[in-house]
């Protein structure tokens, strides 16, 4: 009895899984297959706690440096000429800020661009794309699962910071920084989509994420502001997206004051962002598929 | 090739010791690791342009904060109010110890992930050779990456050198390779026991960065930390390096760096070795070498 129950829920597996395949209709996007990424990629991460944890607390290592650096030049309080230039009276109050945001674009530039060659190294990157689902579901619902990470993150990023630096921000602005985080995310994720693409062409992900994320920071104003850059720099630093996002934020979490032209006026900026790094990033990333497969490159390393 | 040739081939190599040996060992090691990084040709290019990505941040905070080229305060401090010289050749002393540190402290880690370490492991060399002929390695390559940074530094932001100073500030980087070595033999010791251990790795370097005066003097730190930072040999290293850079030759406190260093040499040598013999043994005891 017990063995005929097993081979039907088998058969019925089986069944079920044939009859997706011959009603198989090619879909522009699989919510299905994006959330099932998504869980699979958190259920990996929540296996290593420490990882996530390290995450939150390696940033703060890190721009510490640039505090000291700063304190060491100009004292311990922050200089006329900062002020003056950035119209911030608080250099760590300021920093911290970019470096919340960064970390989002880190996340997309080192989760979402390198998915794919995680799971190539894991051995699985060719059984996932034998998977009767379009590849952008794929990456996005790696990209859901990185954003909930970096929120995650950078949430305690702000609390060690806070309790460390003793910094305050404005909470009643909260909603309008959620309203643009969310657009800059949304973003982030074609970006996300054009450095995978790049990646499952030239594979070698250290030094290209590397490269990326080097100078995408270094022209953003996570630690300076953009009128610290040279005019042209200035220009291709607001094409990234979180630089109107960090400006914005700084406003709204540090004076507590919005200014909805302003504000708008970033909104539909990077709204717009979005809409280019989408279409470039899809274009990209499709391309880099079709042309890695072409080659059967794609299980290459 | 006859079966006798290649025996007495095999014969000539299980008899081969001594110091040359090792030596060629360890050279033999650095070429091929020259050969990996070049056969990436993004590597080259992130080669040459990383070390001024790296300098450029630093440069652009310090211009944002300072507002000129010099600092008044920072000179109360080390006596110098020349912060761009100061931070340039900290930081590229940085690139040198950021590449001993995670190239060589996960040489052992890249060779069990391309399936070779095994096979290493049973060539007639010391095992210590495979980790100094990676230091060999990021010597070399971090050393060039000093060198192009400097120049950068001097060429294109105007840094200041002290010319009678490169001599001895090639002796200290000589004395902090040794130091630097206890240290990457502690990192290998964490990599064979923890395998996926970049988090330590990580975790580690990145404290020692921050309590070393690559673009800071140490006074600027919290006192506990000032206290971390006078046990790491990083700190003298930065210090000799930069004072020598600086000053030349004439600096009592460059002096004091470099006896500093010589006595952390012999404690994180000495230190580093010792734990490296017993840690290596203990994984080759445990069959654990091949273990992901």
């Amino acid at each position: 009895m017990t063995d005929t129950s097993i081979d039907s829920k088998e058969d019925q597996v089986f069944l079920n899984g044939s009859s997706y395949l011959t009603e198989f209709k090619p879909v522009f996007f699989d919510w299905t297959a994006a959330i099932i990424i998504a869980k699979k990629n958190l259920r990996l991460a929540i296996r290593y706690p420490a990882n996530v944890l390290i995450w939150g607390i390696l940033p703060v290592v890190w721009f510490a440096p640039f505090i000291l650096m700063a304190t060491a030049i100009a004292g311990p309080e922050t200089s006329v000429y900062f002020t003056e230039l950035s119209g911030f009276d608080n250099y760590i109050t300021f920093s911290i800020i970019g470096w919340f945001v960064i970390m989002f674009l880190d996340n997309s530039i080192w989760g979402i661009g390198n998915n794919f060659r995680w799971e190539q190294f894991s051995g699985t990157l060719e059984p996932l794309f034998m998977a009767p689902v379009p590849r952008v579901s794929l990456l996005l619902g790696a990209a859901f699962s990185d954003s909930i990470q970096a929120v995650f993150q950078t949430s305690m990023l702000l609390g060690i910071s806070t309790v460390i630096f003793g910094s305050r921000y404005v909470l009643t602005q909260i909603l309008p920084i959620a309203i643009i985080m969310l657009v800059m995310i949304i973003a982030l994720y074609g970006f996300g989509f054009m450095v995978a693409g790049l990646i499952i062409v030239f594979k070698d992900p250290s030094v290209l994420t590397e490269l990326v994320s080097e100078v995408t920071w270094m022209i953003s104003p996570v630690q300076y502001p953009l009128a610290a850059l040279p005019s042209p720099v200035r220009f291709a630093a607001y094409l990234i997206p979180t630089t109107l996002a960090i400006v914005t934020i700084r406003e709204l979490a540090i004076t507590g004051i919005m200014n909805v032209v302003s504000f708008l006026t970033a909104l539909c900026g990077l709204g717009l962002i979005a809409i280019l790094f989408w279409t470039i990033g899809l274009g990209s990333f499709r391309y880099a598929v079709r042309w890695s497969r072409e080659r059967g490159h794609m299980g290459g390393f | 090739m006859t079966e006798i040739k290649r025996s007495a081939i095999f014969e000539r190599m299980w008899k081969r010791e001594g110091f040359r040996a090792e030596l060629r060992a360890a050279n033999a090691l650095a070429i091929k690791q020259w050969k990996v990084e070049f056969s990436y040709p993004l590597s080259v290019l992130w080669f040459i342009v990383m070390p001024i990505l790296w300098f450029i941040p630093l440069l652009i905070t310090g211009t944002a904060v300072s507002g000129g080229e010099e600092s008044t305060y920072l000179e109360g401090l080390v006596g110098t109010g020349d912060w761009l010289s100061y931070v340039a050749i900290g930081s590229a002393y940085a690139g040198l110890s950021i590449s001993m540190m995670w190239g060589t402290g996960f040489a052992l880690r890249r060779e069990q992930n391309v399936g070779t370490l095994e096979t290493l492991m049973t060539t007639p060399m010391g095992k210590g050779t495979l980790v100094w002929g990676s230091t060999l390695h990021n010597l070399q390559h971090g050393g060039l990456g000093v060198i192009l940074q400097l120049c950068g530094s001097v060429l294109i932001f105007g840094v200041q050198l002290n010319i009678w100073g490169i001599l001895p500030a090639l002796g200290v980087v000589a004395l902090s390779i040794i130091a630097m070595q206890g240290l990457v033999f502690t990192i290998v010791c964490v990599i064979l026991l923890a395998k996926q251990a970049w988090m330590v790795v990580e975790l580690l370097s990145s404290v020692l960065f921050l309590v070393a005066p690559m673009s800071y003097p140490i006074a600027v730190l919290p006192p506990a930390l000032q206290y971390i930072s006078v046990a790491s040999p990083l700190t003298w290293s930065v210090e000799g390096f930069r004072g020598f850079l600086m000053e030349g030759i004439g600096s009592s406190l460059v002096l004091n760096a470099v006896g500093a260093l010589i006595v952390l040499d012999v404690v994180f040598l000495v230190l580093g070795v010792l734990m490296f013999r017993y840690t290596e043994r203990y994984v080759r005891m445990k069959g654990a070498l091949s273990q992901f």
